[in-house]
């Protein structure tokens, strides 16, 4: 099984819900976290920074500000895994950056705490 | 790749992402969080807190970073010189695929990428 770790762009999450929930991996738990990305570089603001506007200048150091975003986390068994990246994806694609990123783990066991189980059993079916 | 999650203080934070930044590794998640370490809490008088607050760092690095990345979060970390009870932990656990949703890039660990379809 894997743990699919998603960061979204926080007015996503409804659709995201929905388009997972109908593609069969209701289970899911999420965060509201802050973070921030590699970071646009505007080549514009960065010529006229060394050509020496100050304008330009000004604006240079603001882009590591933290940006709200949502923490997804959603175990699944291994054969689940592409139909969840490709779910998040097709729903929080705009193009721009900002869109978020997936990241895919190894988990070594699941356990229930209502029944005990452990395994794929007590993972989403599709 | 490989996931670090740094736990640090909250008064560290602001040190630490702008090592971080200074290093070359922008990108981070933060998340707050409350817990206890191996002290079983703090005991003040005849209180025990045990729920104390912290913050969660989250990056993704490739391997050969994983060491340089550590040092540079536990130099930004440390209180004093030598560190005192409650400085935090930091986990590293492999992660196989990291997709980038607006461009649909998936890099696995082996350091190949490619488009996903979808």
């Amino acid at each position: 099984m894997k743990e699919v770790m998603a960061i979204i762009r926080m007015n996503k999450m409804n659709l995201t819900k929905k388009a997972l929930s109908d593609a069969g991996i209701p289970s899911m738990t999420a965060k509201e976290v802050l973070g921030r990305g590699k970071g646009l570089v505007d080549y514009s603001l960065l010529e006229g920074a060394e050509k020496g506007y100050e304008e330009a200048i000004a604006q240079l150091g603001q882009s590591q500000r933290l940006i709200p975003k949502r923490l997804l986390i959603v175990v699944v068994p291994e054969k689940l895994v592409q139909l969840t990246v490709k779910t998040i994806i097709k729903v929080n694609r705009t193009g721009k950056s900002g869109d978020g990123k997936i990241f895919v783990m190894p988990v070594r066991d699941s356990i229930s705490v209502r029944t005990s189980e452990n395994g794929d059993s007590i993972l989403d079916e599709a | 790749m490989l996931m670090i999650r740094s736990i640090v203080r909250p008064t560290k934070v602001d040190d630490v992402l702008a090592a971080l930044m200074e290093a070359g590794f922008p990108a981070v998640t933060k998340v707050s969080v409350v817990g206890r370490g191996k002290q079983r809490g703090i005991k003040i008088g005849e209180i025990t807190y045990d729920e104390i607050p912290k913050e969660l760092l989250i990056t993704v690095v490739p391997d050969a970073d994983k060491d340089f990345v550590i040092k540079t979060v536990i130099k930004a970390a440390r209180t004093g010189d030598k560190g005192a009870y409650g400085d935090g932990k930091i986990f590293v656990s492999p992660v196989d695929e990291v997709y980038t949703i607006s461009s649909g890039i998936k890099e696995t660990a082996s350091g190949e990428t490619e488009e996903v379809k979808i």
